[in-house]
């Protein structure tokens, strides 16, 4: 292949640019470092984003395409594997948060503390953070504030302490929220409009966020979204000092002669292998692929792959998991407005409880059925043709939706990234392989969440309630974490409370790949806020690593 | 023709099975949206994937992922052609004539037999299906299902991609849609009519429950 020149060095490397990428690169290149960063998709502008259903949630617009980008999954070690598009994420400038709608509640103290809480679990490898609340709180506030998020203080009365409240009042009520609000109050249960990733008001020099049909799972033609490709990427451009080259496919992370992470080689946009030095590599591909990455950097220091002397990379994976309660109203809910997806939650049932039987729990929130857009919403048990299909389209499209659940899986030593051999991707490089057995806890905490779901249609007069349970976990809430837990103990983890790996002290892995727990509510605000945590460190420490 | 990819009898014989799939009624049905139009433009080439998010045509494929979406059309039109074949054989064994020329309740039955019994449903293929965020791999549907997944996207998708004509899906089910996609585009198509009548105060907060 052909080899170019390869580009001057630079004080940080990081690869992806995706919500924890374009997070710390902001704060790396305002806190003066220059930051190259090398993303394996395209950079696509708003222009190329529509309200097109079929291209977007049906034919890969967005979602990665399988054929390209394969992953493959079984449950157990003695298992074959099989195809499967799990836990994608888009790959492109951006990342999840082009498409995404955005939830963005924030952990609670107990997150933090959750082995100390709930004690021990056999089979489960749960652990308490290396950090607290109170370590990470700040970082909350200044992603809120610098991303842009919609919401109300104090009105989950379940958060924690908070030391400043929303840049913008919540986002207005759906009719679905409405009708979790009226369910929740008739139970006696909290319940508070969901901070989002949006404007309810301009804010910040940008307008108020457009509240299209097109919105989960959709790209964002007006730029009006809090995304990091809206916000975090411009952040960190305007500072001249952030060099981001998409279509750049990482191969390999490089040792220099120290054992110490010397930069990157890649593909870039013309085909080409080049490698990109940098005195901080920094990784933000996501926890799947920055697993993955690590394991094919291998070496002769590493033959397991980079960091990983500790055969921990790649292992106790969590993924969470998404399904409902669903129910139907006599008035009409339009859960396509807003895309189904300007919610209401309750973190009533997200705190751990001895008397439940089971561990931990997650936040239950309002939704529409599925994608609530006319190609790909749909009603458990209806029939996929014929004209009972067709009445149920007719009578309940405008009428359902759902209450559901984010289950906060156990981390299990066994549930892990690795390669898989046999498997290859667009690029000719082994695919990531997913091992995963769901706990036991894992299937009795979605029960008992679904049934409280179903709970709240019910106080709130809905009718045909159904419960969809899970019996296995497939991955299709794109939430992946676990993979380089961070951790005191080199023994137990892979990363130490910076984020820098154990094993090479100029490495860094700031998506949710450090989360030693999969906590039951949404990664990403929590994700963000850990990358700016990590990037203020490194520029504390002159960038240096 | 450019828009064509099946031969007249392939064509009738789907149009036929796609009226039992979403049947005509006091409503306009598959037919009426012109469903078998929305199929052969797609199956046509590599042409028609994505609009251009403007509505002003379509956008044009190449490198890696245009071979991905011809390895893909090539899967499905494959499975089409062989399930066309393989219904027409049931059909001459069970009632003598091809499947296009049978009674809707001669061809009900033929296209009951090749529903997925409910152990082989693949996760989001259709009935059982829990309400997932992601859909299933087209390429991984037998015919049926496949043939079943394309109606509906027939019926309901932007009337850019040939079906949906006139609308008559989004009319059917009440969602009232963007004019096109351009008004998506420039920021023209809010929702928000449709939230709730009664919005709270900012300052106060009445929800506010244990």
């Amino acid at each position: 292949m052909a080899r170019k020149p390869n580009p001057p060095r630079v004080a940080a490397l990081i690869i992806g640019a995706g919500a924890s990428g374009a997070a710390a690169a902001k704060v790396l290149t305002e806190r003066g470092l220059k930051v190259t960063a090398l993303e394996k998709g395209p950079w696509r502008t708003r222009e190329t984003f529509g309200g097109d259903e079929l291209a977007n949630i049906n034919r890969y617009n967005l979602w990665p395409d399988p054929l390209l980008n394969p992953r493959t999954v079984r449950e157990s070690a003695d298992q074959e594997s099989t195809v499967d598009l799990f836990c994608p994420v888009p790959q492109m400038v951006g990342g999840g948060t082009v498409h995404w709608q955005g939830w963005l509640p924030r952990f609670t103290e107990d997150d933090f503390r959750i082995r100390s809480v709930v004690g021990d679990l056999p089979g489960a490898t749960l652990v308490d953070w290396p950090i607290s609340y109170a370590d990470i709180e700040p970082y909350y506030s200044k992603v809120e504030w610098a991303f842009g998020v919609s919401g109300e203080a104090g009105a989950n009365a379940f958060e924690g302490p908070r030391s400043r409240g929303f840049p913008c009042p919540p986002m207005p009520v759906s009719r679905y929220a409405e009708k979790f609000h009226q369910g929740c109050a008739a139970l006696g249960w909290n319940s508070f409009q969901l901070p989002q990733a949006a404007l309810s008001r301009p804010f910040n020099g940008r307008p108020a966020t457009v509240v299209s049909a097109f919105a989960q799972q959709h790209g964002d033609p007006t730029g009006t979204r809090s995304s990091a490709l809206n916000v975090f990427v411009p952040d960190a451009l305007r500072t001249g000092r952030y060099e981001l080259r998409p279509d750049s496919y990482v191969r390999e992370i490089t040792l220099d002669a120290g054992g110490r992470a010397r930069g990157a080689v890649y593909e870039d946009a013309d085909g080409d292998t080049v490698e990109q030095e940098a005195d901080v590599v920094i990784l933000a591909c996501g926890a799947v692929e920055s697993a993955r990455l690590l394991l094919l950097s291998r070496s002769g220091r590493f033959p397991n792959g980079l960091a990983n002397g500790s055969d921990l990379v790649g292992r106790n994976a969590t993924f969470h998991e998404y399904s409902a309660a669903v129910g139907v109203f006599e008035d009409p809910i339009y859960a396509w407005a807003g895309g189904g997806y300007v919610s209401a939650s309750s973190f009533q049932f997200y705190g751990h409880e001895d008397s439940r039987g089971h561990v931990s729990g997650g936040h239950i929130a309002a939704a529409g059925v599925g994608i609530p857009l006319p190609i790909n919403w749909s009603l458990p048990g209806r029939p996929s043709w014929g004209a009972e299909a067709k009445r149920i389209d007719r009578e309940y499209f405008n009428h359902s939706m759902a209450v559901a659940m984010v289950l906060h899986d156990m981390p299990q030593h066994d549930n892990r990234v690795d390669l898989d051999e046999n498997v290859r991707d667009a690029w000719d490089l082994p695919v990531a392989r997913i091992t995963l057995k769901p706990h036991a806890n894992d299937l009795a905490q979605g029960r008992f969440l679904i049934d409280r779901g179903a709970d709240i249609l019910e106080a709130a007069g809905a009718s045909q309630i159904q419960k969809v349970y899970i019996d296995r976990i497939t991955g299709n809430c794109s939430h992946q974490h676990g993979t380089t837990r961070m951790g005191d103990d080199p023994a137990s983890s892979v990363l130490d409370r910076w984020c820098r790996a154990h094993e090479v002290d100029n490495l860094y892995v700031v998506d949710g790949g450090p989360f030693p727990t999969a906590t039951g509510a949404n990664p990403t605000l929590t994700i963000m806020a850990n990358a700016w945590r990590v990037a203020e460190h490194i520029a504390d420490q002159g960038g240096a690593g | 023709m450019a828009d064509r990819f099946f031969d007249e009898h392939q064509r009738a014989t789907v149009e036929a099975a796609m009226a039992r799939i979403i049947p005509t009624d006091d409503a306009p049905g598959a037919c009426e949206a012109g469903t078998i139009d929305f199929l052969d433009r797609y199956l046509s080439g590599l042409g028609q994937i994505y609009a251009r998010p403007d509505g002003s045509g379509f956008e044009e494929l190449t490198g890696r992922r245009a071979e991905a979406w011809q390895r893909r059309l090539d899967i499905i039109r494959a499975r089409y052609v062989a399930g066309i074949a393989a219904l027409d054989d049931r059909s001459q064994a069970r009632f003598g004539r091809a499947f296009a020329e049978l009674a809707p309740d001669q061809q009900d039955t033929l296209l009951t037999e090749l529903e997925p019994r409910p152990a082989e449903l693949a996760p989001g293929s259709g009935e059982e299906a829990p309400p997932l965020q992601q859909t299933k791999a087209e390429i991984d549907l037998e015919f049926f299902p496949l043939l079943c997944l394309h109606t509906r996207q027939g019926f309901y998708a932007d009337p850019i991609y040939g079906g949906n004509r006139d609308r008559v899906g989004w009319e059917l089910v009440g969602f009232p849609g963007p004019a096109s996609l351009a008004e998506v585009h420039s920021g023209r198509f809010s929702t928000l009519a449709w939230f709730a009548e009664r919005q709270p105060e900012q300052e106060g907060d009445s929800r506010r429950g244990a």
